[in-house]
């Protein structure tokens, strides 16, 4: 039932054409969303042939093809990895390391996050330090993870995790003091313990923070695994790019970095399922739709 | 407690709040300058008085939100220490949860005093009814009017069934005609219950209509000016309160000592 559905019953008054009229808006309005949603499935596809039209044109025509590659080309070295190289191997080695660095970056990052924020004092005494390590080059570290873990794949995700850790971390930070102070006070006054507080008012109210953290870090976690692939790997999609790049194969690198996009695609997916789930309440995303 | 003492009892208390903007130049104001109030329990109590007098800093020591600096302030005999959640307390703002529908947001104090779920829908459900606001139990804060916002922020406090309410202008933001029917609508769920209520308002209409009494602020340094008892017995007609036979005369008197204090707050502003 919708808002106006429900008022007009609350309010108990019959009216037929009023209704009828009601009805009629809602389906239009179905409708067109369902057009909508078609036209920007048409536009994507559009533009990605339209790209990839492009460039194979462009290829061997207007710029060097030993540059840049065709489309075509690539799919032929995908397909090679596929089957003669074992692209799908080296992948799950990425993967494992940039998810596991994902994952214990983001969770070190939130409970930090909450451990640091909430006593104003600690707050005040922690933040140049989070601060100045936050400003480090982080894939600099790579090396050293490297000397400290080993060439395996703990040092891979070591690097993921610091990519990741530090984003989360800030960004819970920000969003935890952004928690709007009348809701703690009005959440007190209610009753709420210290517990009730994190859970129900500051963590909901840090989620559009933390959302974001979330989704800028996915690639990031991807380029800790990859960039500790290049220093010292013998295996793994990054070690995949960096021989084909040693073996002048500019198709094959391109084949590289397809596949890794494809993966950095469907993580950040997960996430804005997750995003739209934990922001159902927002009102960006309700009944506001017929604004200008 | 005994049946004479006050429910709520302020003692030459003192508020002196520091400006925290500038580290050089902590300049420091005195908000309350010897208030001393004493509220029997089940009364309703109308806190007016020029902007910036004090009145809502006061409402929020009785919440313990904020700390005398010096004096003291009782609930029930004992001294407020830490956060009072034993009162009700709705601000102009209806701060209900925006990640939380209609019913959680009425739910919400029953769960932090850890009633079980099927009770607590229950209570909320007879709450939602009493206002009104049956079919949007699943309606997100801003899915909703002004209004029902409001009837919402009011049931969630009352579910918990605090002894006092303080509201500081809780009307505040509505428009002209829903504030009325608000008004109405919570001397109907307030005759009978024996709770006090500590309403501050600038509407002085507004605190004739709801009140038993009337405490006046001076301008700041707020300290307590004078206090009325509201000629006009109950039931109220809150849609033509104004048509009552005392009401033109009352209203004059207590709007000549208003006046008084926001004259002066103006001069004040302009000498400055």
């Amino acid at each position: 039932m919708t808002a106006q559905e429900a008022a007009a019953g609350a309010m108990g008054v019959p009216r037929g054409r009023g209704d009828t009229l009601l009805r009629a808006v809602e389906e239009q309005e179905r409708a067109r969303e369902r057009r909508a949603r078609w036209g920007i499935v048409a536009g994507r596809v559009a533009v990605g042939v339209g790209f990839l039209l492009a460039w194979e044109l462009a290829s061997g025509r207007l710029v060097d093809q030993f540059f840049v590659s065709r489309p075509s080309a690539i799919l032929g070295a995908l397909w090679t990895m596929l089957v003669e190289e074992n692209l799908l191997y080296h992948l799950r080695f990425t993967i494992t390391e940039a998810l596991a660095g994902y994952i214990i970056g983001a969770s070190a990052g939130l409970l930090l996050g909450f451990a640091l924020a909430r006593v104003d004092l600690v707050f005040r005494i922690v933040e140049p330090f989070v601060v100045a390590f936050y400003g480090i080059p982080r894939i600099a570290l790579a090396p050293l993870f490297i000397l400290w873990f080993g060439l395996g794949i703990t040092s891979k995700i070591a690097v993921a995790t610091v990519m990741v850790f530090f984003i989360v971390l800030i960004n819970t930070i920000a969003g935890i003091r952004a928690a709007p102070l009348p809701l703690l006070q009005v959440a007190r006054v209610m009753g709420a313990s210290e517990w009730d507080l994190q859970r129900k008012v500051i963590f909901p109210a840090a989620t559009p923070f933390i959302i974001a953290a979330l989704q800028i870090t996915v690639p990031q976690a991807m380029i800790g695994a990859i960039v500790g692939e290049f220093i010292s790997s013998n295996r793994g999609v990054g070690h995949l790019i960096s021989r084909e790049a040693g073996l002048l194969d500019t198709p094959g690198l391109f084949a590289g970095i397809f596949s890794l996009l494809a993966v950095v695609l469907l993580m950040n997916q997960g996430i804005t399922f997750l995003g739209n789930y934990l922001m159902r309440w927002s009102p960006r995303r309700g009944i506001t739709r017929d604004v200008v | 407690m005994s049946p004479s003492q006050p429910i709520i009892e302020a003692r030459e208390v003192f508020k002196v709040f520091t400006a925290q903007g500038n580290r050089h130049d902590r300049r420091a104001f005195l908000a309350l300058h010897d208030v001393n109030l004493a509220v029997d329990a089940g009364r309703f109590v109308a806190l007016v008085g020029p902007s910036g007098c004090g009145k809502s800093t006061f409402l929020n020591m009785i919440a313990g939100l904020v700390r005398p600096t010096e004096g003291i302030v009782r609930y029930k005999g004992a001294p407020v220490e830490g956060v009072n959640t034993d009162a009700g307390y709705i601000t102009q703002d209806d701060n209900l949860f925006p990640w939380r529908t209609l019913q959680e947001n009425v739910e919400v104090a029953l769960e932090f005093r850890g009633v079980p779920a099927t009770g607590r829908r229950a209570e909320a459900g007879k709450y939602i009814a009493m206002v009104g606001l049956g079919g949007f139990e699943h309606h997100f804060p801003h899915e909703l009017s002004g209004g029902m916002r409001k009837r919402a922020a009011l049931i969630r406090t009352l579910i918990y069934e605090p002894d006092v309410v303080l509201m500081d202008e809780p009307f505040g933001p509505l428009d002209a005609q829903t504030r009325v029917i608000l008004q109405d609508e919570l001397l109907k769920l307030w005759e009978g219950s024996g709770k006090s209520i500590l309403f501050v308002t600038h509407d002085l209409v507004e605190a004739i209509a709801l009140a038993d009494e009337i405490v006046m602020f001076s301008r700041a340094p707020g300290t307590i000016k004078r206090r009325y008892t509201v000629p006009i017995s109950r039931p109220r007609d809150v849609f033509r309160i104004h048509a009552h036979p005392a009401f033109g005369d009352f209203y004059d008197q207590v709007w000549r000592d208003l006046k008084e204090e926001i004259i002066e707050v103006a001069l004040e502003v302009r000498e400055r």
